[in-house]
């Protein structure tokens, strides 16, 4: 028995889970959590084999988890617990194949690197220089509220096709939804509440789409409908999934980047002096700080891993984060090395699943990070304590709040 | 006479999305260790290889012609 909690939601596992999940890594490789019921994986080589074996290790976690949620939730919940897992269970990311790539391809065309390109650089480039020229004279922001928030809210916007001015709603809203990841027992109240004024939303705006198509993510969908491919309780709950998944990870690269990087300032100013590092820096930020902690499985069928046996419908979490860290494939795993190659890393996930978006999350990640070091010198931290969000799933900052001179 | 191409996985990049085996199944394939391989070249069109190419999340598929060697993906 290992001498640790087994809360994956203690701060010790929040505020670092580099030390709490490299300890499991090192001692512990495949652990059984008692607490959560659920294995939990951390070296590098084993997230990659199971992420990569859909047959043996399910993404269909709301369709086939008989155990009831851990942590607790009201008794009086119940049936809106149901309601969210059915509802959620349409996202794709939480399907196996066939139901996975029916419903990813019809919104393929629109994750096309090039296209990405194409739509989105300038378009990002413009942003940031318009929401850092806004704070500059100020010499103060929070880089989460100021900068690394606004960004993909307005580029999700976008790309879905919601109106501008509903930036706030969707960004309030899609927050809400990340309850789901939290500890408090009412939880699926806010998530509950969420996907039905979500779902209210878009309804007419599909609608609208079904016979109006526009260039954008929430047309690709109303055309699948139109098409037979998916229905639309399927197209309103992945128009929230691309919602979510859309921005709130990417949020997170550019405030655990922007934190690296004034953390390690000579790493600061070598981005300056050579913004061509901007590619391999995005790289190992993702390495080293990636927004996404944890891939959640199912097992599909008993398995036995390094002499353990996972049996049928036990719970799995594929820590990336910890195999991110893994000394056995990186060397210095714990250094931040803008410089870093090859960096195999796996905060995208990797397999059928590996993240669908990530050509655009780089893309926001890589200008944003560029405009804040060639702009500015590294910042100050005015706060004598950051608090990261209490999240199962995601890395971020609660705030970064920073000054310059 | 069609052209004919040169395809390779490059496999440091390979996270086995699968994307190309589900644009171009006749072409590519998933190995044991589960990255993509390009086991039959012309298996498809030049056109279906490169929208695979094209649409890879890691772009990891490379393409030439095999007659004069000019790269055209990436």
């Amino acid at each position: 028995m290992l001498a640790m909690t087994e809360d994956l939601l203690a701060p010790e596992a929040i505020d670092d889970p580099y030390t709490y999940f490299g300890r499991l890594r090192e001692e512990d490789p495949i652990h059984w959590n008692a607490l959560y019921e659920t294995w939990v994986i951390t070296r590098y080589d084993d997230v990659v084999w199971f992420l990569r074996r859909p047959e043996l290790f399910s993404s269909e976690i709301f369709l086939r988890d008989p155990n009831p949620p851990y942590p607790p939730i009201l008794d009086a919940d119940e049936e809106l617990y149901e309601f969210n897992k059915k509802y959620l269970s349409h996202w794709f990311i939480r399907r196996d194949t066939p139901d996975h790539l029916r419903m990813r391809a019809v919104v393929h065309p629109h994750f096309n690197p090039k296209y990405i390109d194409g739509r989105f650089r300038t378009m990002v480039r413009e942003v940031i220089d318009d929401l850092l020229s806004e704070v500059e004279a100020q010499g103060r922001m929070d880089v989460l509220r100021d900068f690394a928030t606004p960004l993909p809210v307005l580029v999700i916007a976008q790309w879905l096709g919601l109106p501008q001015q509903d930036r706030e709603f969707i960004r309030q809203l899609s927050r809400n939804l990340l309850a789901l990841d939290q500890e408090n027992p009412d939880r699926n109240q806010a998530v509950h509440q969420a996907i039905t004024t979500l779902v209210d939303y878009l309804n007419p705006l599909v609608e609208e789409r079904l016979t109006h198509p526009q260039d954008d993510l929430l047309s690709a969908l109303a055309q699948g409908e139109k098409q037979g491919i998916i229905d639309r309780d399927e197209v309103l709950s992945n128009s929230l999934l691309l919602l979510v998944a859309g921005h709130q990870t990417t949020i997170n690269l550019i405030g655990n980047g922007t934190l690296a990087l004034l953390r390690h300032p000579n790493r600061w100013e070598q981005l300056k002096q050579d913004p061509s590092l901007i590619v391999k820096a995005t790289e190992e930020v993702l390495r080293y700080d990636g927004p996404v902690k944890r891939a959640p499985r199912i097992a599909a069928e008993d398995v036995e891993v390094h002499g353990k046996t996972i049996r049928k419908a036990d719970r799995i979490l594929l820590v990336l984060s910890a195999a991110n860290r893994d000394p056995r494939q990186f060397a210095n795993p714990d250094a931040f090395d803008i410089t870093r190659y090859p960096n195999p890393h796996v905060a995208f996930g990797g397999g059928p699943h590996h993240c669908l978006g990530s050509t655009l999350a780089r893309l926001e990640g890589q200008e944003a990070l560029k405009a804040i070091t060639q702009r500015f010198a590294p910042f100050r931290v005015e706060t004598p304590r950051l608090e990261y969000q209490t999240l199962l799933n995601l890395r971020g900052l609660k705030a970064l709040p920073v000054s310059w001179t | 006479m069609a052209r004919q191409v040169k395809v390779w996985v490059d496999h440091n990049r390979c996270v086995g999305n699968a994307m190309c085996t589900h644009i171009a199944p006749q072409v590519f394939s998933l190995n044991n260790d589960r990255q993509s391989e390009a086991v039959n070249p012309g298996g498809d069109t030049v056109e279906k290889i490169l929208d695979a190419a094209e649409n890879c999340p890691v772009s990891a598929i490379f393409v030439e012609d095999a007659e004069t060697g000019e790269q055209l993906f990436p």
